[in-house]
């Protein structure tokens, strides 16, 4: 007899998700769907508003990584204003990029310390209730203390700068609102009421010693759990350094050729096209040059290591250059390594703030905003956390928004994750007489070492009940949960 | 003197699941300086350490639950128990952790004010205004009428009016 598999909701990622693996007669794997259940909507609630409240209202799709939907948004709009990235004023700038690279820091130690963690220091197989941050936090006190005091450190740095940790506001059309006071940047420099940018620095180099060790002792897991080609999409300069504040998208193939090269973010509509599957409501982003099938790119840490020449900070370059010597090839498509990816990025990310925080630029007074000829488009590409995050938008006369499509990082990721539960599903679970929770939650790893964040990539809106079905093989309903 | 902090969860766009928010707004107006306020749309993680800083928590929430009364306050225990997210961690867990991590632990309390409308809207619905009132009420009498804070240390069961 046939039969359904179902992982729901699959935990330790942002929202909610489903897995359904569907079984033959002999337990072969026939097919595997990482379902997005939540609904979509804010690309048409943003309809018929004032631009200018695109960057606030938008980054009510989330409370995890609003900031970079503030900040994406908020370039689009300063194009709509008449300004580019490159006419913005440099204190506005800095200050902006201070914001994003907060943003990254605290979202990339959350993920790492709460959600991430418990596979790794517990185990695949350890018990569920083992694996989460309060096991965490119970065994390695030390880690826990870290993790929790990074992300405080950044999300202080986003009250700082945005007036709350979660929906708060620094970007307006053109510029910021307000500039960084002295005694507000000592906060972070003193290290007296907070351990200070260095400690940051010093426990991020410490992360990423800890998970190179890790890649040693397991090897040939990491090497092939859920490895398969793709292509990677992220941003880069114009000299091929890591950019994640404004640069020129890039793209590979599994094997490094360029598919998408260097090309100007206001030209994406070119490049990139959209396709929809009707068991979900996260759309399945590819390139259109070439095709639906294989056009599609992993982004985030892994993905942009991968595309671009180097990082502009030393530590994390030394480590980025680390990680391909480990791991022997030029372009990874291993998806585990996309935690220690993540954590070189940690690492790079305090660095910047490092730098800002020195930079004089960020305390001065004058030239918050500026405003140019007022169009009616705008587009702003950001890196967020998860990847690369698009924000396009259109305005009529009197400068109500008129069309919103947004190409959020999960997204793009959509396709990988797929691929990603199908690899478990055929290499750890088809065939075998008996399913343990431990192979499950082997699905689930695959899914988290991407970070999705559901809620943004379905533009969540409203209360979504999970619905779950289990039917036999001859189509009956035999079992249905419901999950307010 | 006890440094006391109180925690309002929920979310002010979703009716009635406001109640915790609308409850710090409350206190602010009727007793201005008085006490320090934190707004959280759900309890994380890093809330322990927060909390390790007081003598005194009180965690005010909307609930499902039907309450007598409307709203009741009650002991909060240390326990382990998590989620399955990355949020959304209990006021239980998080007293735990404020406990394993930095060694403190706070008297804390839970204040459950009971709601009935959790869609898309600003306003909570009547009843639930009306159960506000009676934890505004509670929480006074506690607060004011008796030992403050202190008090949660005696109780092993709910208060209600």
């Amino acid at each position: 007899m046939s039969r359904t598999i179902t992982i729901d909701p699959v935990t330790r990622v942002e929202g909610h998700g489903r897995v359904t693996i569907h079984l033959d007669e002999q337990g072969k794997v026939n097919e595997s769907y990482f379902h997005i259940v939540e609904f979509r909507g804010f690309e048409r609630f943003i309809q018929g508003h004032p631009y200018w409240q695109a960057p606030n209202l938008v980054q009510r799709l989330c409370g995890i990584c609003p900031v970079s939907h503030h900040l994406a948004a908020a370039k689009a709009i300063d194009q709509i204003v008449g300004i580019d990235p490159e006419n913005l004023s440099p204190l506005a700038t800095k200050l902006r990029k201070l914001l994003h690279y907060a943003q990254i820091f605290q979202s990339h130690a959350l993920h790492f310390f709460y959600l991430a963690s418990p596979d790794l220091l517990f185990g695949m197989d350890a018990p569920p209730e083992k694996r989460n941050v309060v096991a965490v936090a119970a065994e390695n006190r030390e880690l826990a203390v870290q993790g929790i005091t990074m992300r405080k450190f950044g999300q202080e740095l986003i009250k700082a700068l945005a007036g709350k940790k979660i929906h708060g506001t620094l970007a307006i059309p053109g510029g910021v609102y307000k500039t960084f006071k002295k005694k507000e940047r000592d906060y972070f420099l003193s290290g007296d009421e907070l351990p200070n940018i260095e400690t940051m620095i010093e426990w991020s180099s410490a992360m990423v010693e800890f998970i190179k060790n890790y890649h040693i002792e397991n090897r040939d897991f990491l090497d092939e759990f859920a490895a398969f080609p793709s292509g990677h999409l992220g941003t880069v300069k114009p000299d091929g350094a890591l950019e994640l504040y404004d640069g020129l998208l890039r793209a590979i193939g599994p094997e490094g050729t360029i598919t998408l090269p260097d090309v100007d973010s206001d030209d994406y509509v070119q490049y990139f096209s959209e396709a929809v599957e009707r068991w979900s409501y996260m759309k399945f982003p590819y390139l259109k040059n070439i095709g639906r099938k294989n056009g599609w790119n992993r982004v985030g840490p892994m993905a942009r290591l991968n595309i671009c020449d180097y990082i502009p900070t030393p530590l994390a370059e030394k480590a980025r250059l680390e990680y391909f010597e480990f791991s022997g090839k030029t372009v990874i498509n291993s998806t585990m390594y996309s935690h220690w990816a993540r954590l070189i990025e940690t690492l790079h990310c305090a660095e910047i703030i490092n730098d800002l925080l020195h930079d004089p630029d960020i305390l001065g007074e004058d030239d918050l905003v500026r405003e140019g000829r007022h169009r009616q488009k705008g587009i702003g590409i950001i890196e967020a956390p998860r990847g690369t995050l698009t924000h396009h938008y259109e305005v009529d006369d009197k400068g109500m928004i008129t069309r919103c499509n947004l190409i959020v990082s999960t997204t793009h990721n959509n396709d990988a994750m797929n691929e990603a539960v199908k690899w478990v599903a055929n290499n750890v679970i088809s065939k075998k007489e008996a399913i343990t929770e431990g192979m499950l939650n082997q699905v689930e790893v695959a899914i988290r070492a991407y970070d999705p964040c559901l809620s943004c990539a379905t533009q969540a809106l409203g209360k979504m009940p999970l619905k779950a079905e289990l039917y036999d093989h001859e189509g009956n309903l035999i079992q249905e949960i419901i999950k307010n | 003197m006890e440094k006391f902090l109180l925690i309002g969860v929920g979310n002010s766009g979703r009716a009635d699941d406001g109640l915790g928010w609308l409850f710090l707004d409350e206190i602010k107006k009727r007793y201005p300086g008085i006490f320090i306020t934190e707004y959280r749309y759900q309890l994380q993680v890093e809330d322990a350490e927060l909390i390790s800083h007081y003598d005194s928590v009180l965690f005010i929430d909307a609930t499902q639950e039907k309450i007598p009364g409307g709203c009741a306050l009650r002991p909060c225990e240390s326990s382990g128990s998590f989620f399955y997210s990355s949020h959304l961690q209990s006021p239980e867990a998080i007293v735990y952790l404020s406990e394993e991590l930095y060694g403190r632990t706070p008297v804390a309390c839970t204040l459950h004010i009971c709601g009935y409308e959790w869609e898309l809207g600003e306003k909570p619905e009547k009843t639930a205004l009306e159960n506000l009132e009676r934890a505004l009420q509670l929480f006074h009498d506690t607060f004011f009428e008796n030992a403050g804070p202190a008090i949660y240390k005696q109780k092993t069961e709910p208060v209600t009016l």
